[in-house]
This record gives C-alpha cells, structure tokens and sequence, in this order.
C-alpha cells in the first residue's frame, strides 16, 4: 500500500515538473534562429507592444465599429520587473528614462491634441519621462525613430509636463501603457512595479 | 499513520498543482481577440503580454541603434512593425496558413510597413507614406500586397484598399525557423526585406 503511495506521488511529482518546464518554456521565448542565408532575429526579452486610443482600435476597425480614424498610439517595449526594485534603483531617480526598453517609445497623434493647455500638433514625437518618488516630469520630443535615451537632446523637446506618482496595491509585473477614456480626451497610463503615472491628453 | 500522510501530501499536491491554472484564469484577456497571451501567470490587471510579441524592423539596417553615434543621421527609409508568432511543431505553410488566402504576415494588428521616401519594387515606384502589408502564399511564390487600409486588426482584409501587389519566388529554408521573423538585409540595389517562418524564406526587393 505504501508503494503504491510513494508511486503515485512521484507521478504527481513529475507532473508538477513537467508542467513547469512547459511554463518555463512559454514565459521566457528566447530562440536564438540560425539557417544557412538568414539572419534571424530572436525574440526581444522585452517584447515591443502596442496601445490605441480609443482602445483596442484595430479589432473594433475590423468588427466596422470605428467610425473616426484613431486619435493616438503609442509603441514601446515591455520590461519585467523579474524581482527587481525598480523605480529608484534600475530606473534611477532624476534621470531621463526611455519608459521602456530597446528603441525609444513612440507616440503619435492623428489631430493636434493639448497636454497641459498646450497645443500638440499631430505627428510623431518619442516620449520620455524623468522619474522621482512623487512625481514624473513626463517629456514629449521632436527627434523620433532612435534608441533608447542615450542621445535624449533637450532642444528637441515639444514639452514637459509634471504628474504625480500613484502607488499601485499589487505590483505590475510587465510594464504596461495603456489609454483610458476621459470626459475630455484621455488619459495615458503608464505602470510598472507598484507605481503608476497618468498624463491627461485634452482631444476635444 | 504514515497512510494517512502520504494522502494528505497527495492532496496537498494536488491542490498545488491546480493553483496556476486558477490564476492563469483570472488573467484572461479582457477583449476577443484571436491569439492568445504569453505569461499569464504573471501579475498584470492592465495589459498581458502577447504571446507572438510586436517586433521592428529598419532600413538602414538597425538604424535607431546607428543614430546613436551618428545624431545627425537623416530619416531611416522604411521600417516595418509586425508580430512574430511561433511555430510550436505545427505546420505553417499549406496547413495552419491555407494557400490562396490572406495572411496578415505576422499575428495580432495588420503589419505596418512605412516609407520615408519613395522606393522601387520590380521596376514600380511607391509613394512615400504608410501601407498594410499582407500576404497571399502559394507553394512556389507569394504575392505581397500593399494596401491602405491602415490601423486595422490583421484578420479581415478590405481588398477594396490594395494599392501594389508583388509575385516573389519562395525559397526553402535549411532549418526550420522557429519565430515569424522580417528584417531588413542590405542587397546591391537597396534592401531586401527577408520573410521566413518555418521551412520558407522570400524576400521582397527595395530599391531607393
């Protein structure tokens, strides 16, 4: 009777392993590609995403639910906090951040829009943010399609604008952009680990 | 006694084995979408991870990366942003992608192909500007599709909105790729934009 016992435990345990591995497996896609002509690209470990305003445009556009072009959108690159302390330890305090990872993240508008009582005139501009523990100087610039903020200029920037840092109950584990709807416009969410910063975008 | 034992670690086992999928559960995807996420067990309320993540590809190759030493580099010329989603032992070609019908290249959102000046393809200027690229496949030659319909979930195509369309020859790989993967490649006359996934590779020609 106990064999069977130990037998069907480490049946069990196995399971419970092979099923890990299988998780390992999805959660981190790293497959470094090589055939004879070709350079493959393998997958970002900060894999690149996408938020629309209004929300989750591109399926309402297919389901002929979006009557108006979209107003905004960002692109930018999603880090995990993967157990680090991340706001004023690997994103430092006082130091232009490039609010992801790898090339800088975009915004766009398809109208002119205001942030701060400011007219911003539709186009592209990389957004970045200088991090403190109560607030955020968050930064729209002129100079787009670049890395990261090695080469941040000052001159180029359209504008700054301060809001404050919210805390978060449960930490965020993937950084994380998203629009929410506002009675004027919309506000860009940005979250990460247990903080969370919303830049007001006036769209009417 | 040690019966008894050997049955509440059992269950305990049990129960601990289950808990994942219950938490995978509570992070579904708020919206209908048609590809599923990755790292579901990971703590996001907001936003999950896709599981064919968005990737960039530029023209000059790795520009933004270039731009860095070179500030006063000028625009790039084209860069294309796709989702790149995997084989997992399936069969692509000819089985989870039909021939004769439209592939959004990629997962997700339409793939997105920009132009910051204007390029030649098979002896046809395109005008600078933004296109949905798309795919038919056949065995032996794709015909790549630019269209116009911009800003649009992958799925449905508004044919209505073609503007180009290219025949490229496809070619075997010798390995089989893993992840859906676009890059630009320096050639002679421009750049080629190299497309493989799984045991197929074309490429579409630019010129500038």
């Amino acid at each position: 009777m106990k064999s069977l016992f130990s037998a069907a435990l480490l049946a069990l345990l196995s399971l419970g392993a092979a099923a890990q591995g299988t998780a390992i497996q999805t959660s981190s896609p790293i497959v470094d590609v090589k055939t004879a002509d070709v350079k493959m690209l393998p997958l970002d470990k900060s894999p690149m995403d996408m938020a629309y305003f209004p929300d989750e445009y591109p399926v309402l556009k297919i389901k002929d639910k979006a009557k108006e072009p979209p107003v905004a959108r960002v692109i930018y690159s999603r880090p995990q906090k993967a157990d680090r302390v991340v706001f004023g330890d690997l994103v430092e305090y006082g130091k232009v951040w490039r609010l992801g990872a790898n090339e800088a993240t975009e915004i766009e508008f398809y109208k002119d829009v205001k942030i701060d009582g400011k007219r911003v005139p539709k186009g592209k501009y990389t957004l970045y943010a200088v991090v403190n523990s109560d607030q955020w100087t968050m930064i729209l610039n002129k100079d787009t399609d670049t890395w990261g903020s090695f080469k941040y200029d000052e001159k180029k920037d359209l504008l700054r604008v301060n809001v404050p840092a919210q805390k978060v109950l449960e930490p965020v584990e993937a950084f994380t952009i998203y629009f929410d709807k506002t009675a004027s416009g919309a506000n860009l969410n940005i979250a990460w680990d247990t903080v969370m910063a919303s830049l007001p975008i006036a769209m009417k | 006694m040690k019966q008894l034992l050997s049955l509440i670690l059992c269950l305990l086992l049990i129960g601990s084995c289950k808990e994942p999928t219950a938490s995978a559960k509570k992070q579904a995807p708020p919206l209908q979408k048609d590809t599923g996420t990755a790292l579901q067990n990971s703590v996001n309320p907001y936003e999950p991870i896709d599981i064919s993540p968005m990737d960039i590809t530029y023209f000059p190759v790795d520009y933004p990366v270039t731009k860095m030493a070179h500030p006063e580099t000028g625009l790039p010329k084209v860069r294309v942003i796709y989702s790149r989603p995997h084989k997992q032992g399936r069969t692509i070609f000819g089985s989870l992608l039909k021939y004769g019908e439209h592939w959004r290249l990629g997962a997700n959102e339409a793939t997105e192909l920009e132009l910051f000046q204007e390029a030649t393809i098979q002896n046809k200027k395109i005008p600078k500007g933004r296109y949905v690229l798309y795919c038919i496949p056949q065995p032996n030659l794709w015909t790549i599709v630019f269209n116009t319909n911009l800003y649009s979930w992958g799925l449905k195509q508004n044919t209505k909105q073609d503007e180009y369309r290219f025949e490229i020859p496809v070619e075997k790989t010798t390995t089989p790729v893993e992840f859906f993967t676009m890059v630009f490649q320096n050639s002679n006359a421009g750049a080629n934009l190299l497309m493989a996934w799984d045991d197929v590779v074309a490429k579409l020609p630019f010129s500038f």
